[in-house]
């Protein structure tokens, strides 16, 4: 067992394991690049970055191989390669303090990117002027909503991320008697009104009987969405409702009753609620006098926050965002004759960590610079004062 | 031993970072929602609308509520459908190769900005921003309300060029789109026009 420990020891704290990561990483870098052309920049990042391996599909199989370690394999690699590294070789001594400084500035890097990569998540707000908005959406993340409709002053909304529906046969809504079975997923898919020479539809009720779904490739280019659609037969305390087609090409939800509630059912943008509600007020879009060229875009916003008691206008504009409860709101969009305001909505919990592990790195590489310049200092003067020595014993010597 | 506890310990950490996941159900209980209108009950509104003469044989409408209709320019012929996704196929009396079409789907298709970079990828060109998408706009006002117009050019020796409209009416996408060569769609375009500003609403019996 001992000589297991050790040989993983001297493997994750050589240098060797530390060049072959980077050597990786260029590797991962080109591929994703080339990858982007097919799988569009999110889906190439989400494959070879984000992603533990990268796997290849054989054409025509089922097959999944893996061909290369993905970024976060590596970059979990380079991380633990880096700690062994510093407890085996540095000592703890305040002479190696700027190395220590700096090396923890780089675990900080590559674990806010861990943290980026893992819970940053990118949404938008799409709001009319006047209209009041308590949620953000995915705008490439679809999910399937169960909305249960049935109280007068309130929804239950529950919600399944579409893609589990590509491995899941059955859904079980957690507090109610409805289990949701998945008959079909699509993650993108053309809607057509349905012909007379079409086969039989796998919808029994709502609009999906009379709709055609011709599956297509996931959309690549990032200014396009997929048209997800899914047959979804909800069964309440064992009683079937019947097979429903649902997708973001619809765009309308269908409902229906049972056990005396009264249920919907959707495919739409995945949502995210908030605990606060946002208004638009006024949008401007300001041009250069005589041009069509954009001078300004600005959002006059509400925010009602009834646990803080708070209700306060904010101006979101280009470059200056709205700063609230752990989310950034930019200015991205609009559309509707400048009436309609689309805000992009990031959040990031470890968006700090880069700014100070940079400051961490600068910082230890300037005290290890200081450490090696006085200590360069001390031995050039006592150098001189061991020279100088030298020379009056000679000179004593001599006379 | 102590080795081994941070190899384990790495390998923890590791493992649980991998098994995140976000396939869960999430519960929200929000304030009252307005329900969309009921599409459940709309396949009786499915049904063949009816037709008057000398404008366009209507095939079923998604929405129900409504169809478009419009008058052909002269020598302009149309059948319906014409493929899985086609309301109508129009041929124009020009030389060349020349794609003219009515597209009507569900909802709002994926957006217009989404749609207009579908139609310049279609004839090679790079997609545009929102800003972009202004700019190239142009409303047509018609009896069914304003439609938004593009024509897009081609670069490079053998040009091609699309002009679209689209507009949303009834929760319904109606996509109206002449593309081909750049020379035969510049010659049939002023009709294309006039057909496009003779779009109306017909209203299902």
């Amino acid at each position: 067992m001992k000589w297991f420990s050790d040989l993983l020891w001297d493997v994750l704290t050589s240098l060797k394991l530390t060049i072959a990561c980077l050597l990786a990483l260029m590797v991962l870098v080109v591929a994703c690049t080339l990858a982007q052309v097919p799988l569009g920049t999110w889906g190439a990042v989400e494959v070879f970055m984000y992603g533990w391996l990268v796997w290849w599909h054989p054409p025509g199989t089922d097959w999944a191989i893996p061909v290369l370690p993905g970024g976060a394999l590596v970059f979990a690699v380079l991380l633990a390669n880096l700690i062994s590294a510093q407890v085996r070789r540095l000592e703890w001594s305040w002479k190696k303090s700027g190395i220590w400084i700096a090396h923890l500035g780089l675990v900080l890097l590559i674990t806010g990117g861990f943290i980026t990569g893992r819970a940053q998540r990118e949404t938008q707000l799409s709001i009319e002027e006047g209209q009041t908005v308590n949620f953000v959406e995915s705008p490439r993340e679809m999910e399937l909503a169960l909305i249960d409709r049935t109280d007068a002053s309130y929804d239950d909304v529950y919600s399944i991320p579409a893609r589990s529906l590509a491995r899941r046969e059955s859904v079980a809504i957690p507090g109610t008697p409805v289990v949701l079975l998945v008959k079909g997923y699509f993650r993108n898919c053309d809607l057509a009104m349905r012909q007379p020479g079409d086969g039989a539809s796998l919808a029994t009720q709502g609009i999906g009987p009379t709709v055609t779904v011709v599956p297509q490739p996931p959309v690549s280019r990032d200014e396009e969405i997929d048209r997800s659609a899914a047959f979804v037969e909800p069964v309440v305390a064992g009683q079937s409702m019947g097979t429903w087609l649902v997708s973001n090409g619809l765009g309308k939800d269908q409902s229906f009753s049972a056990g005396g509630r009264t249920y919907s059912i959707v495919m739409r943008n995945l949502r995210e609620y908030l605990p606060y509600a946002v208004t638009l007020k006024r949008f401007r879009h300001d041009v250069y006098t005589g041009t069509d060229i954009p001078k300004n875009f600005s959002s006059l916003v509400r925010i009602d926050n009834p646990s803080r008691g708070e209700s306060r206008d904010v101006l979101i504009y280009m470059n200056q965002p709205l700063r609230y409860e752990g989310k950034t709101f930019y200015q991205a969009s609009f559309g509707k004759n400048d009436t309609l305001s689309v805000l992009q909505v990031v959040e990031n919990p470890g968006w700090r960590l880069p700014y100070i592990s940079c400051v961490l790195v600068v910082v230890g590489l300037l005290v290890q610079f200081g450490i090696s310049f006085r200590r360069a200092i001390l031995g050039q003067a006592s150098r001189a004062a061991a020279a100088e020595a030298g020379r009056r014993t000679h000179a004593t010597t001599e006379a | 031993m102590r080795r081994l506890t941070f190899l384990a310990a790495a390998g923890t950490l590791l493992a649980g970072a991998a098994g995140c996941g976000r396939d869960e159900v999430a519960h929200y209980r929000v304030p009252k929602e307005a329900p969309s209108p009921e599409p459940a009950a709309r396949p009786a509104a499915f049904a063949a609308n009816a037709r008057p003469s000398g404008a366009l044989p209507p095939p079923p409408v998604p929405a129900g509520s409504a169809a478009l209709t419009w008058t052909l320019p002269a020598g302009w012929t149309q059948e319906a459908g014409g493929s899985a996704m086609r309301y109508a196929t129009l041929r124009a009396p020009v030389a060349g190769k020349i794609d003219v079409s009515v597209t009507v789907l569900p909802g709002d298709a994926g957006g217009e900005l989404a749609n207009v970079n579908r139609w310049r990828n279609q004839i090679g060109l790079p997609p545009v921003d929102a800003a972009g998408l202004q700019s190239a706009r142009k409303p047509v006002r018609t009896e069914a309300g304003t439609l938004s117009l593009y024509d897009f050019t081609s670069e490079g020796g053998e040009k091609r060029r699309l002009v679209a409209g689209l507009a949303l009416v009834d929760g319904n996408s109606w996509f109206v789109k002449m593309t081909g060569e750049a020379g035969a769609v510049g010659q049939a375009r002023s009709d294309f026009l006039k057909l496009v500003e003779s779009i109306r609403r017909e209203v299902v019996q």
